[in-house]
C-alpha cells in the first residue's frame, strides 16, 4: 500500500494515463465484436443458412485476428502513432462494412470473397490492437498487472457488446447504423489519443486531416442509411446494370446480358429485350386489326414507346398521344441510343405527341375522341395506381372514346393473379363496355391477360395486320381468346375508388411470387 | 330578413328563405369567408380543411338533405331501389382509415392489433349493443336515434341516458376494455372535443347508432369528402341563393323596434365604423357565446345560460415532401395514432386522384385535458414554434424522420371549436329554452341549438329558422 502511494507521488499522471488507455481496451474490443456479430448477421440474412454463417465469419475473424496479432511483431517506432492508425483504419474499414455488403450484394458475382476478404482485414486490423497496446503499456505496469487489467476490460467488452447487440443495437439502429455507429466510436478513440498526448504533436495536422474525413463520411452513412437500405433493397438483378436513375415517381434500371436487354421499375420487371415483342403485339394488334381505319390513338402509360412503335406499323394513324406520369422515363426512351433502337425512334415521330402528366387529372380536362385506347400502366399492386382500374377512370375513358371506338388494357397475368384479371374485366363491364378477354405466353413475364373493351360489338378476327410481326398473326389472335379451365373466369367484385378490390387481391395473388 | 353569421347554419337559412321565395333577404358575417368551423384554406399543393372535413352518407329519410346534395351533383342519380347513386369522386376512396397502435398501421380504427381476446369479446359486444340501438324505436314508434336528433323518439326511457355520462354508462354496462374505451374516447374528442367524462352518454351512443345511411354504390358507414373538407358544401349551399352577403360586420348589439322590426347594430371590422341594420325578422345562426353579447339588454335570460361548453381545438396543415412510415397500411384518409394527445390527421389530398408526392395532411388536436376555459387562454399564448415542436414529437413516433419532409405548417386555434354534448345539455330545459323565438321576430339557427356540431344538425337547425320566420311573416 504504502508503495503505491509513493508512486503516485512520485510520476503524478500515470494512472489516469493507463486507465484511459484501459478504457480504450474496453472500447476497441466492444467494436471488435460488433464487427463480427454485424458480419455474421448480414451474412445469414444475405446468404441465408444462418449456422453456416456466423461459424465461418467468426472462424475467419478469430483466424485473422491472430493474423493481427502476430504481425504485430513487425511495427516498431512509435508505438503510439500506430495505435492512433490502426484506430483510424478500424473505424473506416469496420464501420463501413455494412454498408458496403449490402450495396455490393447486387453489383459483385462473387459476393463471398467480398465478404471474407472484409472480414479478414477487420479481423487483422483488430488483432493488432491489443498487442500494441500491451507494448505501449509495457513499461508502466508490471506484466502481471498488464496481462489481468488489459483482458479483464477486452471480455467485459466483449460481454457488453454480445448483449447490447441483438437487445438493442439491431431494434433501434438496423445494422447499418450500427456499424457505423461503432465505427465512429474506433475514430473516437483515435481522436481522443490524438490529444491527449503531447508526443502525438509532430503527427497531427495530417491524422486530424483523416480523422475529420473518416467522422464525414461515418456521420453522412449513419444519417443516409435509410436511403442505403432502400437503395439496397430496391436492386437485386441478375444482370450487369447499364443504367440506372431514380425519378421521382420510380427507379428506373436497365440491365444487360449477352443475349437481352431488361428494364426495371422499383425492381420489377417491365420487358425484356429478347420477348417484348410478344407482349407489345398482343397489346396493339388485336385491337387495331379490328379498327384498321383508326387515326386518333390514346396510349396510357407505355413510356417505352413500344406500344407506339407497333402503332406506327398502321399508315391511317395521323396522331398517337401518350401519357406518361415520368418524364424521366420517356425522355430516357427518346435519347438512349440502344433504347431507340428497340422503340425504332417512335417516341421522336412527328405523329407522336408525348404529354407527361398524371393519367386521371389528364383525361379529365381532356376533350378529344380517339379511336383507340391502349391502357399500358403497370401492375395494381399500390393504391395510386389501383386508381386507374377503377370505375370512375373507366367511365371517364368510356367519354373520350369514339362511338366505334375500343379500348385494350393490360391485365396482368389470368395465371399468377386470376381473381385480378377477371376483376379488371368486371370493372370494365360494369361501366357498360362489352369485355372481350384474352392472353398470351411472353417467356420473361409467363402467361399475361388483356382486356378489349368495345362500346359496341363490332370486333371481330380477320381483320388486316401490317408486315413483319413476329408473333401475332389471324390463328394466333383466336388461339388468345381460348381460356384454359385453371384461367377461366371466376366470381370477382368490381374495382371503385372507395373500394380498391383490386390492389387486394392483386397483393395476395402475387405474394407468393415475391413481387 | 336579415341572417346574422355565415356558417353552415346561417347559410343554410339563407338557401331556403330562397326556396320559400322570401325577398330582400341580407347575411351579414363577421369574417372574410363565410363557413364557419367548415372554414379551409389552399395552397400550392392542396386546398385543405381547417376544420369539419367529411359528411357520411344520410338516411333516406332526410330527404331536405338529400336534395341539396342532388342539387349539388354530390348524388348523380338513383339506382332502381331508389338508393342515392353518389359521385364517385367525393366518396372516400379507399384505403379511407388506419391506426397506428403497437407499432404497426393497421386497417380500420377500431384496436385489432395486439388487443387481447378479452378486449376484443367487449368491443364486439359494443358493436352489438350500437346495431340494436340503430333499429330500436320508442313507444311514439320514432327512431331512438336519429339525425337531425330533434325527430329522435321522446321516449323517456331512452332520453334518461341524457342525464349520466357517457364514462358512467360504460362502467355501469360493464364495458372495462382499456382499448375500447380509448377507441370510444378518441370518438367523443374528435366529434365533440369531449371525453367520456364530459359527454352525455345519449350523445355517445348517437355518435354511433344515428348513422343509417344507404346509398347504390356505398356502405352505410361511407363517407363524403373532398380536399377543402366541407368547405365544398358551404360553397354550395351559398351558390344555392343569390340574395347578399355582407362580410366583415359584426354584430354586437340587438335591439327591438317599438313596432315590428329589430335594429342590429354592427360594426364593420375593416372600416372601422358602426352600421345600423333594421329588419323586420332577423335570423341569429350565432353560437351562444357570441348571443350572451348580442343579447345582453333585449333578452338577459337566455344571454345568462350556463350550459353551453365549447372546447378548444387546435388545427394544423403540414405541406410535406414524402412521409416515411413503418409497418402497415400505406397512407389513408383519416390516420389516427393510439393513445395521443391528438386526434390524428386527415390526407386533405386524399380525393385528388394525382399521384403527386407532395401532400398536405391536417392535424387535429382537442384540447381537452384542462377545463375549456383555461385550455383556451393557454392555447392562445402558446407560441408558434411549442405547438409546432408538439405536433412533430408525436408524428415522429409513427413517422421516424418525417421532420425534414414538412416544407410548411399553418397551425389554426379554434378558441370556441364546438358546443360540447355535455351530460343532460341534450334533453335538458336550456338547449330548448335557447331555440325559442323571441317577441316573434327573432329566430335562432345554429347547431348549438341541438348540441352536436355537426354538418347535419347545422343544415336542419337553418331550415327550421327559416320556416318559423316565414310562418310568422305570413301570418302576420
Amino acid at each position: 500500500m504504502v508503495s503505491e502511494e509513493k508512486r503516485v507521488a512520485v510520476r503524478p499522471g500515470l494512472t489516469s494515463l493507463h486507465w484511459l488507455l484501459l478504457v480504450s481496451v474496453f472500447v476497441i474490443s466492444t467494436c471488435g465484436l460488433i464487427y463480427e456479430l454485424v458480419a455474421g448477421t448480414l451474412a445469414s440474412y444475405l446468404l441465408g443458412d444462418s449456422v453456416m454463417q456466423f461459424s465461418t465469419i467468426i472462424g475467419v475473424y478469430l483466424f485473422s485476428m491472430g493474423i493481427g496479432s502476430w504481425l504485430s511483431r513487425y511495427l516498431d517506432g512509435n508505438l503510439l502513432k500506430w495505435f492512433i492508425r490502426i484506430e483510424l483504419l478500424v473505424g473506416i474499414v469496420g464501420g463501413c462494412s455494412a454498408p458496403l455488403l449490402f450495396v455490393l450484394f447486387d453489383y459483385v458475382a462473387s459476393f463471398r470473397l467480398v465478404l471474407y476478404t472484409l472480414v479478414g482485414l477487420t479481423g487483422i486490423l483488430v488483432g493488432l490492437e491489443i498487442p500494441l497496446l500491451m507494448r505501449i503499456l509495457e513499461n508502466q505496469l508490471s506484466f502481471k498487472e498488464l496481462v489481468s487489467r488489459v483482458f479483464t476490460f477486452d471480455y467485459i467488452g466483449a460481454l457488453l457488446a454480445s448483449l447490447i447487440f441483438p437487445l438493442i443495437l439491431i431494434p433501434q439502429l438496423g445494422l447499418i447504423r450500427t456499424s457505423l455507429f461503432f465505427g465512429l466510436l474506433n475514430i473516437g478513440v483515435a481522436g481522443f489519443l490524438l490529444y491527449r498526448f503531447a508526443e502525438t504533436r509532430s503527427f497531427r495536422p495530417g491524422f486530424t486531416l483523416v480523422l475529420a474525413a473518416s467522422v464525414a463520411i461515418l456521420t453522412a452513412g449513419f444519417v443516409y442509411a435509410e436511403q442505403i437500405m432502400s437503395y439496397a433493397e430496391g436492386v437485386t438483378f441478375q444482370d450487369t446494370v447499364i443504367y440506372s436513375k431514380s425519378t421521382p415517381y420510380q427507379r428506373i434500371v436497365l440491365t444487360r446480358n449477352n443475349r437481352e436487354l431488361r428494364l426495371y421499375l422499383n425492381g420489377n420487371l417491365q420487358f425484356s429485350s429478347a420477348d417484348e415483342y410478344r407482349y407489345h403485339e398482343a397489346l396493339v394488334h388485336p385491337a387495331m386489326q379490328a379498327r384498321p381505319n383508326a387515326q386518333r390513338i390514346l396510349v396510357l402509360g407505355g413510356g417505352d414507346g413500344m406500344a407506339v412503335r407497333e402503332l406506327l406499323k398502321y399508315s391511317s394513324v395521323h396522331h398517337i398521344r401518350l401519357v406518361d406520369l415520368d418524364p424521366g422515363m420517356t425522355s430516357l426512351f427518346q435519347q438512349n441510343e440502344t433504347l431507340l433502337k428497340l422503340n425504332q425512334r417512335s417516341l421522336l415521330s412527328p405523329k407522336v405527341q408525348v404529354i407527361n402528366n398524371d393519367a386521371f387529372t389528364w383525361i379529365r380536362q381532356d376533350t378529344t375522341q380517339y379511336d383507340v385506347v391502349i391502357v399500358d400502366f403497370p401492375d395494381p399492386s399500390n393504391y395510386s395506381i389501383g386508381k386507374l382500374y377503377s370505375t370512375t377512370f373507366y367511365a371517364e375513358l368510356e367519354k373520350r372514346l369514339a362511338p366505334d371506338g375500343l379500348v385494350v388494357v393490360q391485365s396482368t397475368s389470368p395465371y399468377v393473379a386470376r381473381k385480378s384479371f377477371w376483376c379488371i374485366r368486371n370493372t370494365l363491364a360494369a361501366v357498360g363496355f362489352q369485355t372481350i378477354p384474352y392472353h398470351t405466353y411472353v417467356p420473361s413475364f409467363g402467361e399475361w391477360g388483356y382486356v378489349l373493351a368495345l362500346r359496341n360489338h363490332h370486333w371481330r378476327v380477320g381483320g388486316p395486320l401490317p408486315k413483319g410481326l413476329r408473333y401475332v398473326n389471324t390463328p394466333t389472335i383466336y388461339d388468345m381468346l381460348y381460356f384454359p379451365p385453371d384461367m377461366s373466369e371466376v366470381p370477382v367484385e368490381v374495382n371503385k375508388l372507395n373500394n380498391q378490390v383490386l390492389v387486394q387481391s392483386f397483393e395476395e395473388e402475387w405474394a407468393p411470387y415475391g413481387q | 330578413m336579415l341572417i346574422i353569421g355565415g356558417g353552415v347554419s346561417g347559410l343554410s337559412a339563407r338557401r331556403w328563405l330562397q326556396r320559400l321565395g322570401v325577398q330582400d333577404v341580407l347575411l351579414v358575417e363577421m369574417d372574410a369567408h363565410t363557413g364557419g368551423n367548415a372554414a379551409c384554406g389552399q395552397n400550392a399543393v392542396s386546398a385543405y380543411p381547417f376544420g369539419a372535413h367529411y359528411l357520411p352518407v344520410p338516411d333516406l329519410r332526410s330527404e331536405e338533405l338529400l336534395q341539396f346534395l342532388r342539387e349539388s351533383d354530390v348524388i348523380t342519380g338513383d339506382d332502381a331501389n331508389k338508393r342515392p347513386i353518389y359521385n364517385d369522386y367525393f366518396l372516400c376512396h379507399d384505403p379511407e382509415e388506419r391506426l397506428f397502435i403497437n407499432g404497426y398501421w393497421q386497417e380500420g380504427l377500431v384496436p385489432e392489433t395486439g388487443v387481447p381476446d378479452s378486449d376484443k369479446q367487449q368491443i364486439s359486444r359494443f358493436f352489438q349493443l350500437v346495431e340494436r340501438y340503430k333499429l330500436a324505436k320508442g313507444s311514439d314508434g320514432l327512431d331512438v336515434f336519429a339525425i337531425p336528433l330533434d325527430r329522435s323518439s321522446t321516449d323517456a326511457q331512452f332520453r334518461q341516458l341524457d342525464t349520466s355520462s357517457f364514462a358512467s354508462y360504460l362502467d355501469k354496462e360493464g364495458f372495462t376494455s382499456p382499448y375500447l374505451r380509448w377507441y370510444l374516447t378518441y370518438c367523443c374528442r374528435d366529434d365533440y372535443g369531449a371525453t367520456l367524462e364530459t359527454t352525455s352518454a345519449w350523445a355517445g351512443i348517437h355518435y354511433f347508432a344515428s348513422r343509417k345511411g344507404q346509398a347504390a354504390n356505398a356502405g352505410a358507414a361511407s363517407v363524403l369528402t373532398w380536399p377543402q373538407g366541407n368547405g365544398f358544401l358551404v360553397d354550395q349551399l351559398r351558390k344555392q341563393a343569390n340574395s347578399p352577403i355582407r362580410q366583415h360586420l359584426l354584430g354586437y348589439d340587438l335591439q327591438l323596434n317599438d313596432t315590428d322590426g329589430v335594429i342590429v347594430k354592427t360594426c364593420d371590422v375593416i372600416a372601422n365604423c358602426t352600421i345600423e341594420i333594421k329588419a323586420r325578422k332577423v335570423i341569429m345562426a350565432t353560437p351562444q357565446f357570441i348571443n350572451k353579447h348580442l343579447l345582453r339588454t333585449v333578452d338577459p335570460e337566455r344571454a345568462a345560460l350556463t350550459g353551453f361548453h365549447y372546447a378548444p381545438w387546435m388545427v394544423a396543415n403540414l405541406t410535406i415532401s414524402g412521409l416515411p412510415q413503418g409497418r402497415g397500411l400505406p397512407l389513408c384518409w383519416d390516420n389516427v395514432l393510439y393513445d395521443t394527445a391528438s386526434v390524428g390527421y386527415i390526407t386533405a389530398n386524399h380525393q385528388d386522384l394525382q399521384s403527386g408526392l407532395q401532400k398536405v395532411i391536417t392535424y387535429y388536436k382537442p384540447l381537452t385535458d384542462l377545463e375549456p376555459d383555461v385550455a383556451r387562454r393557454a392555447a392562445y399564448t402558446t407560441p408558434y414554434e411549442q405547438w409546432l415542436s408538439h405536433i412533430m414529437e408525436e408524428l415522429e413516433v409513427a413517422h421516424p424522420g418525417i421532420t425534414p419532409y414538412v416544407s410548411q405548417a399553418d397551425i389554426w386555434i379554434w378558441g370556441h371549436g364546438m358546443i360540447a354534448p355535455a351530460p343532460g345539455f341534450i334533453w335538458g330545459a336550456e338547449r330548448q329554452r335557447a331555440a325559442q323565438t323571441l317577441a316573434n321576430r327573432v329566430f335562432f339557427a345554429h347547431s348549438d341549438l341541438s348540441g352536436i356540431s355537426i354538418f347535419e344538425e347545422a343544415f336542419y337547425q337553418g331550415i327550421r329558422a327559416a320556416q318559423e320566420a316565414v310562418k310568422v311573416m305570413n301570418n302576420g
